[in-house]
């Protein structure tokens, strides 16, 4: 959510000369001399100078396969139908899994020609934008569960609520457009552990993030209700009403910033459709997300709205493939990670080259994760599916402030354990706190007597993939 | 009277550190010493100074994290002398002027420099409760974990303004500052702050009207007493109460399992409050009711069980729920200490608090006793239906109400026994008489999943007898039990030209199935479809089922529950135990007792037999077997028939021995706690329950006494009660003492509600808060008593302090409405509001759940109820609520934020449900005979007050500049601007 400061004249400026009603209005506000430190949405700087001022965080629900992916494991390949011993979480006293086999990973993985870097066949697209990706081969987590894991991976957190990411970020970086919520999440459903993935806990309201639902209404209560004259004119009414009731209470900025606030709602009726309105993107630019005219859902929609987005000023968009079902929880069948790829695979490496040529990634994080990776066994040599796995996986980030081209950590022989490097999530949070100008220990919050980070009490920035 | 203005209030603060140096720690330390410290000076010693002055290291021999380090200093002497900035190192040595300059790369802004100047000079505070200047034996003498103490009234140069001892505290300390007070709020202002304080609702404008015709000096006492006396008063405070507890109607694991029985607490809650129910008492019943039910019985044997819901909704973590039982259990203490002590103990679940006199085995001695006790079960993903569910009738009350019903039941047995013999005796003796007019036709077995056509002799052309029957029996497969068996069966009269006459078809059955046992065919013969068991003998299946798995298409006549013959009556195929197709008839035979649908013949003619099997739950591994037969006799039927009397006896004794056995379980229950297996329990290691270390008794938290559960036997947790609730216990009281005047003035005597540890600010009227809860302990512990002591002290009934002004609070701080508020405010406004208390949510029945972390429960059960009664999940946040600051019900909350963000303006502008609360308040006006009545009815439900010529002038003004349309339409463009006013949303 987003509160508007007069400390922020621009973008109101700009909004206002939309509007030649609203500058009337607007005007003696915005010279009034109000303190900006009630605002928990003001811009502040970070601790110090940040690689990046934005993140789109790409989040696959469900669990993607690492090994059939990002991690190339030929030994797997070689040694398949060889039986295993682990005391896994996943299988432990699950009746049928007395035995446990490797299962040999279904893809072919390439090297990317500029790169060397191997990756599957699920991610062709992918794989030829490597060179501005540093890759996490070495990911691991604490929790087996999706519900749990999913919270983990977004408010460091596997038990209990806490601030998501993106609300740190809000709470440490306020918002460039104060038309624009500072955080978003554009989600096609809600995935595991609900709106607790987004939301802000003990830190202020207004860093919650705004939920999108692809669609032709994606934000709830921009369309006018009534006509632009009647709106306008009740506006004029309430900003009277609202003077006059503060005239003989002192001034007291809670009221004022609530007169406001209704400028800058009308301001958002315009900008937020404004956001969403892909009709003047060219036919190239459309075709890089693999977008067709006029459609408005699917993982291209969403990355092409992520980067207006971020382009308007948003500090944190996160992009959510699919919901709590149907996602990339293959038990049954691993093929079924083909349709999951196809769906985001070329949106993604369209949302990076498209960064690129804007010069948008220069000062834009671009994050691809999931919450754990796949087992690279199961209870039979020819099952077609893989369990959850907690012990490995792999996530990448691309853009500001990230070495692209390089590996970091790897996974034993079978893609069993993270080995070399190890890349915990609080680890992972650290590292995105950094290259946004954050040291992750101090990035605190006072609450029920304690001083809360995202990465509770531990984590390390990966300094080897860092610029 | 002055008004006072921030430098004033600066002044007082000045003042009062230097004119009463008995209140030194708490004046400057409270919170906006804290906070100034934390946010300007800790970040600038952290930011420049502590890179080389720290634990890491100590160049020149200095720290700077600790106060100590500082006045101890470095190589050169101390680095700061309180109070004289000129003579303090740091001082000199920021400001760049004397040999030392630091930070040696670069000179401080000038206005960092001035900050720790003016710090110094005020004697450089830094907050008293860091670890490491001060050690546990300091932290005992925490001002809060001292004994309560009854402070004398200070006395007062204005003796005209008190109205009461509160009053006397707040003077005095403005006195001393050279304050006064600020007027009184206007009397309309006053009754709808106290109407919103009191009840969360707006004043009627009756009893707007009713307040200004009474000009006695009782007026407002009498208000009070009947706000306080409304049922409106508990749900709004049961609510402030629900906000500590994290109340919620979901368990909140990962498939957010529902909780139908947790709105019995929160009932509870709320008339509880109404009674006016003693805190010591409300803690206690919370605490430890079921332990208190010795001597109970009835409604107030009940109520003690459902007060321990307290416990038995905290959150649920994980998958399967038992596994983080450690988590809920943290999650419970950590409530309680909040809510109840205002203390953070979960903080040492890990080790020992870092601020406050909390060890490991505190929080262990507490977990014992948590462990000890048996919480109801809401289900999860791998275990579904609830369990440990607790009874609401006592054992003795269970044994009498029981003893009657069992005497029945045994009456009704004997007979029933009599009449099952008797229908034995028919049924054996029509079998002995007609086994040799049995004619097999055909017989089978179908296999796993299979579908079977009926084959056999004759099939296709059989004569047959008007009388005669034939008779279809599906039994289990070789003795491994049995199946749901889908039976499809036509009968076709053959015409002497070979073409088919008359027809009957098992879907006869579809129509009015429960009519009769032998079913009527479609061409209006009786009994022609006898559904039968093969019990020793063929006999009549007596009991109609109606809502099998709960599902009403589903239909069955039966004995006990198997044998049956069942159908599916609706078009749609029925996912149950397996998928059942649509307007289809199944049998399911008993294990030992075969299903038989058997036709008798209304005509004598030859028939054609046309029919299949199939197993219709493939998963059940065995299958069925079939066997077609012709019985010759006539008799059989008419023998049949005969036993229908007997059966339809039998049958309706079987159904009042099921009514009366289901009464015997028609136990209300509740979601609540009982006495577990009594056990101490074993640290955890770090918190990881995977590493046990030594065993901790069951006890009190030391700094409260530190006392073990008096009997090893019992769970502790009425020991726990009476801790809790002692008098001698220093923080009960004064942490709800507190809470009452945060609620009420907007900001408490303690800032952090529910943190009076060392972390926490200091009380800023520290005689106040005692004296309040000394009063409190000796009113009995009645909250009805302090609300009255608040809300009629002159203190209270000043006019609003602005919202931004709370560094001191003097009166009621100007708020807006909370989230509930809003829209019950809005609800009420337009005569929308269903005031009828709301009881449990609709939620599907138990043995339907099967929610999942994939496809948790998510639903949704809109009411016009007061908000209180709303359904809330836990993992699926309403929207409403988290767009206007409601609570999260994950974890506790002690107050609301009142953030101000444009996507609630847009709300305003354009949510539906705004637009219908302008549509009803237009609707509601209506009936006004003209403008000038109208604006008044709609000044009085939305500001608590009549129309002034101002608001005359700002609609003629409004009406004017609206783009022209019909007046109603311009008239409804105005109320939607009255209803987005701040004068709505804030109370002052």
């Amino acid at each position: 959510m987003w509160t508007n400061q007069p400390n922020r004249r621009q973008t109101l400026r700009s909004m206002v000369a939309a509007s030649p009603l609203m500058a009337g209005i607007l005007q003696p506000m915005l010279t009034r001399g109000e303190s900006p430190s009630s605002d928990s949405l003001a811009p502040k700087a970070p601790h110090f100078t940040p690689r990046a001022k934005r993140v789109i965080f790409l989040f696959m629900t469900g669990g993607v396969s690492h090994v059939d992916t990002f991690d190339p494991k030929p030994k797997l390949t070689a040694d398949v139908g060889k039986e295993v011993k682990f005391d896994h979480p996943e299988i432990k006293d699950r009746p049928g899994y007395e035995r446990i086999f490797l299962k040999k990973p279904q893809w072919t993985f390439r090297p990317d020609p500029a790169t060397g870097i191997e990756v599957s066949d699920l991610f062709p697209h992918v794989r030829s934008q490597m060179s501005d990706i540093a890759l996490v081969r070495s990911m691991h987590t604490d929790h087996s569960n999706h519900y749990n894991a999913t919270l983990g991976m977004h408010t460091g957190s596997f038990a209990f609520a806490r601030p998501s990411i993106g609300s740190w970020l809000s709470y440490g970086l306020g918002t460039e457009n104060s038309n624009l919520p500072s955080f978003v999440v554009i989600a096609p459903a809600q995935t595991y552990a609900g709106t607790q993935v987004y939301a802000s806990d003990f830190l202020p309201g207004a860093h919650q993030g705004t939920l999108v639902a692809p669609g032709a209404e994606p934000v709830a209560n921009v369309r006018p209700a009534l006509p632009a004259d009647q709106q306008q004119a009740q506006l004029r009414a309430l900003e009277k009403l609202g003077r006059r009731h503060l005239a003989n209470r002192a001034n007291d900025p809670a009221l004022t910033a609530r007169i406001r606030s209704f400028q800058t709602a009308f301001g958002m009726q315009m900008a937020v459709p404004e956001a969403f309105d892909l009709t003047r993107e060219t036919d190239n630019t459309l075709n890089l997300y693999g977008l067709g005219r006029g459609q408005t859902n699917g993982f291209g929609w969403q990355c092409l709205v992520a980067r207006r987005l971020v382009e308007r000023g948003v500090r944190f968009v996160e992009l959510i493939d699919t919901g709590s079902s149907g996602n990339w929880d293959s038990h049954g069948d691993m093929m079924d990670h083909e349709r999951l790829a196809k769906n985001v695979d070329r949106p993604i490496a369209g949302l990076l080259r498209d960064l690129k040529n804007r010069g948008m990634l220069e000062d834009t994080l671009v994050v691809w994760t999931t919450e754990f990776g796949r087992t690279p066994f199961n209870n039979t040599a020819d099952a077609k599916g893989r369990e959850h796995h907690n012990w490995a996986f792999s996530s990448w980030l691309a853009g500001a402030g990230v070495k692209g081209g390089t590996i970091h950590g790897a996974t034993d022989e079978h893609g069993m354990r993270a080995q070399d490097n190890k890349v915990h999530v609080h680890d992972f949070h650290a590292t995105i706190l950094h290259l946004m100008g954050f040291d992750h220990e101090r990035l605190t919050y006072r609450h029920a007597g304690r001083d809360y980070r995202l990465t509770d009490v531990s984590g390390d920035v990966v300094k080897p993939i860092l610029a | 009277m002055i008004r006072f203005h921030k430098s004033q209030i600066i002044a007082f603060f000045s003042l009062a550190i230097w004119v009463l140096p008995n209140l030194v720690l708490a004046l400057p330390s409270a919170a906006p010493a804290d906070d100034a410290f934390e946010r300007d000076i800790r970040p600038l010693l952290i930011q420049n100074c502590q890179k080389c002055h720290s634990d890491k290291k100590q160049q020149g021999g200095l720290r700077l994290d600790s106060r100590q380090a500082l006045l101890k200093g470095g190589d050169t002497g101390p680095a700061i002398v309180p109070g004289n900035p000129n003579d303090s190192l740091l001082i000199q040595a920021v400001r760049h002027t004397a040999d030392l300059k630091m930070p040696a790369t670069k000179k401080l802004p000038d206005e960092q420099i001035a900050k720790l100047e003016r710090w110094v000079a005020e004697g450089a505070y830094w907050p008293a409760n860091q670890a490491n200047t001060t050690t546990k034996a300091d932290t005992k003498k925490h001002w809060a974990f001292q004994p309560v103490t009854n402070p004398p009234l200070p006395s007062v140069r204005d003796t005209a303004w008190p109205r009461n001892s509160i009053d006397q505290f707040i003077l005095a300390r403005m006195e001393a500052a050279r304050l006064a007070p600020l007027p009184p709020a206007e009397s309309r202002m006053l009754l709808r702050r106290v109407t919103y304080d009191l009840t969360g609702l707006p004043p009627t404008p009756e009893q707007q009207d009713q307040f200004a015709k009474d000009p006695s000096p009782e007026a407002y006492a009498r208000v009070v007493d009947n706000l306080l006396s409304s049922r409106a008063y508990a749900e709004h405070w049961g609510r402030h109460w629900l906000d500590l507890v994290r109340y919620a109607d979901t368990a909140g694991e990962n498939s957010d399992h529902p909780l139908p029985h947790a709105w019995r607490y929160r009932n509870w809650v709320i008339d509880a409050l109404q009674a006016d129910m003693p805190y010591d008492q409300f803690i206690r019943e919370q605490i430890a009711g079921d332990l208190l039910t010795a001597q109970s019985t009835g409604k107030e044997y009940a109520s003690h069980i459902v007060a321990t819901g307290y416990w038995a909704i905290a959150r649920r973590f994980g998958h399967d729920i038992e596994k983080d039982q450690h988590l809920t259990l943290e999650d419970a203490i950590g409530t309680l200490g909040q809510g109840v002590l205002g203390l953070t103990l979960a903080c040492a679940r890990c080790h020992d608090h870092k601020y406050d006199p909390i060890s490991m085995r505190d929080y262990y001695g507490l977990y014992g006793i948590l462990a000890s006790t048996k919480f109801s079960f809401p289900g999860c993903e791998p275990k579904q239906q609830p369990a440990d569910l607790v009874s609401l009738i006592s054992k003795a009350e269970q044994e009498q109400r029981l003893k009657p019903l069992d005497e029945k039941i045994t009456k009704l047995e004997a007979q029933r026994k009599e009449l099952a013999a008797k229908l034995d005796t028919l049924s054996g003796s029509n079998a002995t008489k007609s086994k040799d007019s049995l004619k097999q036709l055909g017989t089978g077995v179908v296999a796993e999943g299979a579908t079977v056509p009926l084959k056999g002799e004759n099939l296709d052309s059989l004569p047959i007898k008007t009388g005669e029957a034939l008779v279809l029996t599906i039994g289990p497969n070789g003795g491994y039990g049995a199946d749901t068996t889908r039976l499809d069966w036509v009968i076709e009269e053959v015409l002497a030209n070979g073409k088919a006459g008359r027809t009957w078809s098992l879907n006869d059955l579809l129509n009015d199935f429960h009519a009769a046992n032998p079913h009527s065919d479609q061409l209006g013969n009786n009994n022609t479809w006898f559904l039968l068991a093969n019990k020793g003998g063929y006999r009549l299946l007596p009991e109609k089922a109606a809502n099998i798995n709960s599902r009403s298409e589903l239909l069955a006549w039966r004995l006990t529950d198997n044998p049956a013959v069942l159908i599916n009556s609706s078009s749609q195929p029925v996912s149950v135990w397996t998928n059942l197709a649509p307007k289809s008839v199944f049998v399911h035979p008993g294990p030992d007792t075969p299903v038989a649908i058997a036709w008798r013949s209304p005509i004598s003619a030859n028939v054609r037999l046309r029919g299949s099997v199939t197993d219709a739950h493939p998963a059940a591994l065995d299958g069925v077997s079939w066997k077609l037969e012709h019985q010759t006799s006539t008799l059989w039927t008419t023998e049949l028939l005969a036993q229908t009397a007997v059966s339809k006896e039998l049958a309706d004794l079987d159904a009042k021995l099921n009514e009366l056995k289901a009464e015997k379980n028609r136990v209300p229950v509740a979601f609540a706690v009982t006495e577990g297996k009594p056990a101490d329990t074993r640290l955890h290691l770090r918190g990881d329950p995977e590493k046990p270390g030594e065993a901790v008794p069951r006890k009190n938290l030391d700094i409260l006494g530190g006392q073990k559960v008096a009997n090893a036997q019992n769970s502790g947790r009425l020991d726990l009660a009476n801790w809790l609730t002692s008098p001698a216990n220093p923080l009960t009281a004064r942490v709800m003492v507190n809470r009452l005047w945060q609620w009420h003035m907007g900001k408490g005597v303690v800032a952090t509600p529910s943190d009076f540890g060392t972390r926490g600010t200091l009380p800023s009227h520290p005689e106040l808060l005692d004296h309040l809860a000394s009063r409190f302990m000796q009113s009995g512990w009645s909250l009805k008593a302090m609300h009255r002591l608040l809300v009629l002290s002159s203190t209270y009934r000043q006019q609003a302090v602005p919202s931004d002004n709370t560094n001191l609070f003097i009166g009621h701080i100007r708020r807006r409405l909370t989230a509930e508020e809003i829209r019950d405010s809005l609800l009420a406004a337009t005569g929308e509001l269903d005031m009828v208390p709301g009881e449990g949510h609709p939620f599907p029945p138990e043995s339907s759940w099967s929610f999942t972390q994939h496809g948790p429960f998510a639903a949704d059960y809109p009411t016009n109820k007061r908000a209180v009664f709303q359904m809330q999940k836990r993992n699926r946040r309403d929207r409403f609520l988290a767009l206007f600051d409601g609570a999260d019900p994950n974890a506790t909350t002690a107050s609301r934020e009142a953030t101000t963000v444009p996507t609630q303006a847009l709300y305003f502008l354009n949510d539906p449900f705004i637009r219908a609360r302008v549509a009803g308040l237009e609707k509601k006006l209506a009936t006004q005979p003209d403008d000038g009545s109208r604006l008044d009815l709609a000044c009085q439900l939305l500001y608590s007050r009549n129309a002034s010529e101002n608001d005359t002038q700002d609609l003629a003004d409004f009406l004017a500049a609206y783009p022209p349309m019909a007046k109603t339409q311009a008239w409804r463009g105005w109320l939607a601007v009255m209803l987005a006013a701040n004068e709505v949303l804030y109370v002052d």
